[in-house]
């Protein structure tokens, strides 16, 4: 024993000081980054070929992931391992790691970049930080499981889904205090904030509906049922009436026109659709599957998969990156 | 080993899609989509895992058996432990039961501002050897669980509970398993703790959870076999832990050949011996001399037992200062 401490300690100083490379092995073209959340790595897809060309480790459970307001940097927060690796979202490489933030699932900016919020889905508590410093400012505990967020346009209010309970809570940014909650539907889970900043769409994995709630009047004013396991809800660049859906049970992602509230289409994706992203002119989704362990590539004139590309265990978050300069 | 995750990976998604997502949306339970699905992972692994144990394990038992028995309703009970523990029921059943108690605690240390970590995000270095990474974690679980045995064997108490593990005298690589459900959820316990000590353990862990649940049904088996003189203090053989379950061990006097999986922490912690033979397994008969057959009522004798231990009426642990008079 007593010559194996020093060893280990000294083996410890060695790996400490030794890096990952900063850039991960990948292509020459833009880059797609997946959170294969179910084996603890990050996949990196080369947009143009639609194949994986580099896995890299990540922190414990990566479930989603962002890019920071100024762009430079993409926030990959790792649930289990408390911790937030910021990479390059050109390449994926490593460029620091930020520890000590409890069990970020899910995290946003408020859109006026103040704020940076942390939702903790196993420690039932949301964090919010300052977005300069990440010191964080306030902690609401007793929210039950939060799931996904979005923000009114004032930045003012952060909506939260409440997994277990059931409910929306809208966090008050500059009082620091839960506002109010309402009752959703099972499973709150995906929430968005629609264009025009009066409603927010909350997807209700619990059952086959997304719930339309009035944020101002504090009410849930219509369901529109889109698929089983309805779970996130999308913007679509360019396009202000309509939403997309993922439906993780029925597998697939219906188009909702939030005018109608009506559903326009439904696009079959395979393997439990998850979370997507449009490429950089609209024409695709790229969707995480997470029963298939796949990304699907949609065709978003045809409706069709164009490709299905092999990524890790249970791939959640997704970011494609689109480089200004091309 | 990339096919072999593939596989699991496909038979996992087929099941969820067409069997446990619709299943969980028919009762009204699908906001539970996830956990089941990473449940179904386990299952799965426990699965091939008991495939692999079977195609191993038994023909060595057949070819080269310790002991034969004519009534064998004794080994039916231990292969409905292992069923019960490999195929799932007893892993969901804990998470159920303490996944809550977990996130609470986690949430407390939180408040605390402390904040576990893992080994491998402490030094980066190591995600480079992903090989590497899991053997140091298999290592340090294997210490602590080391230390667990030690612990079940010198405290009367859990000695009451883990006795039940021990009153096999038809060892076999279903054995393994055979747990008092109340120091399974000790073990889950402990386990979490020492996760929250070094980290939990990276995620893709199928061969290593394959090759774990293997040597320990080996260790079990009711086969003549050692890895020889070398292999014996590198890896628990089928020799090494028989002596541990040996009768003679058992009394009051004795109590050696801890480790679970590498014999190591015997030899550094002087409790290793290499000098007995294939011998009978179970308790000496010190005045508790029924532990019950049978599932339930084996979990039934084993509640009275820790009763009667709390309140200081059971006997002593038979291995407490065993260890010194060992040597
Ligand atoms: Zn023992
Ligand atoms: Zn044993």
């Amino acid at each position: 024993m007593p010559r194996l401490v020093p060893a280990l300690v000294g083996l410890a100083l060695l790996l400490s000081t030794a890096l990952v490379p900063a850039d991960a092995r990948a292509g020459s073209g833009n880059v797609v980054i997946v959170l294969n959340s179910g084996e603890d790595t990050i996949s990196i897809l080369d947009q143009t070929t639609m194949t994986e060309v580099a896995r890299v480790p990540a922190g414990r459970e990566p479930h989603h992931l962002m890019p920071t307001p100024d762009g430079r940097e993409l926030i990959i927060a790792n649930a289990r391992s408390n911790d937030m690796i910021f990479v390059d979202p050109r390449k994926g490489g490593e460029i620091r790691r930020l520890r000590g933030i409890a069990d970020p699932y899910q995290i946003g900016f408020s859109p006026d970049g103040k704020w940076f919020v942390s939702n903790s889905l196993r420690l039932d508590r949301v964090d919010v930080y300052d977005a300069q410093t990440y010191e964080r400012v306030a902690r609401f505990r007793g929210l039950s499981t939060p799931s996904h967020m979005s923000f009114s346009a004032d930045s003012r209010y952060v909506f939260v889904s409440l997994q277990d309970s059931g409910e929306l809570a809208a966090i008050d940014l500059t009082t620091k205090e839960v506002a109010w909650k309402v009752a959703v539907g099972p499973g709150a889970a995906g929430v968005l904030t629609t264009e025009d900043d009066r409603f927010v769409y909350v997807g209700i994995m619990g059952s086959d509906y997304v719930s339309v709630v009035d944020w101002r009047e504090r009410k849930v004013v219509d369901r529109i049922r889109t698929g089983r396991g309805a779970h996130n809800v999308f913007l679509i660049p360019g396009d202000k009436r309509n939403v997309l859906v993922s439906n993780r049970l029925s597998s697939n992602v219906s188009i909702v026109d939030t005018e109608t509230r009506q559903v326009v289409r439904q696009i079959p994706v395979p393997g439990g659709p998850d979370c997507l992203v449009f490429n950089a002119d609209g024409s695709q989704i790229w969707v995480t599957g997470r029963w298939s362990h796949k990304v699907y590539v949609v065709d978003m004139r045809t409706f069709q998969v164009l490709r299905s590309i092999p990524v890790g265990r249970s791939p959640h978050g997704i970011y494609l990156h689109v480089d200004p300069t091309s | 080993m990339t096919e072999i995750w593939a596989l699991v990976g496909t038979v996992q998604q087929w099941t969820f899609e067409w069997v446990v997502g619709p299943f969980l949306f028919a009762i009204g339970e699908a906001i539970y989509l996830e956990e089941a699905f990473n449940a179904l992972e386990g299952v799965i692994v426990g699965l091939f895992a008991l495939i692999v144990i079977y195609l191993v394990v038994r023909p060595l038992e057949i070819w080269r058996p310790v002991e034969r028995w004519a009534d064998q309703r004794a080994v039916r009970t231990d292969v409905i432990y292992t069923m019960i523990n490999h195929l799932g029921v007893v892993p969901l059943a804990l998470f159920i039961l303490l996944d809550p108690l977990e996130r609470q605690f986690h949430a407390l240390l939180d408040d605390f501002g402390m904040v576990p970590w893992t080994l491998d995000q402490t030094f980066p270095a190591l995600q480079a050897w992903p090989v590497a990474t899991m053997v140091i974690y298999v290592f340090v679980f294997d210490f602590f669980e080391y230390w667990r045995h030690r612990f079940q064997h010198r405290l009367t108490w859990w000695w009451s509970l883990h006795a039940l593990h021990h009153s096999q005298t038809q060892m076999t690589l279903w054995t393994d398993t055979r747990n008092h459900l109340l120091d399974d959820v000790i073990r889950h316990v402990w386990l979490v703790t020492v996760a929250l000590l070094v980290g939990a353990p990276p995620a893709s862990y199928l061969l290593v959870v394959v090759l774990i649940m293997a040597v320990e049904s080996l260790s079990h088996a009711n086969v003549r076999l050692s890895f020889g003189s070398i292999g014996d203090r590198l890896v628990v053989s089928p020799l090494f832990h028989r002596v541990h379950h040996a009768v003679e061990q058992s009394g009051a006097r004795w109590g050696c050949n801890f480790a679970v999986l590498f014999p190591v922490w015997d030899i550094l912690f002087r409790t290793a011996r290499y000098d007995r033979g294939y011998l009978p397994t179970g308790i000496m008969p010190d005045g508790e001399p029924d532990y019950g057959d049978g599932f339930w009522r084996q979990q039934v004798v084993g509640v009275v037992r820790l009763a009667k231990a709390l309140v200081g009426r059971a006997p002593p642990s038979p291995t407490a200062d065993a260890v010194r008079d060992a040597r």
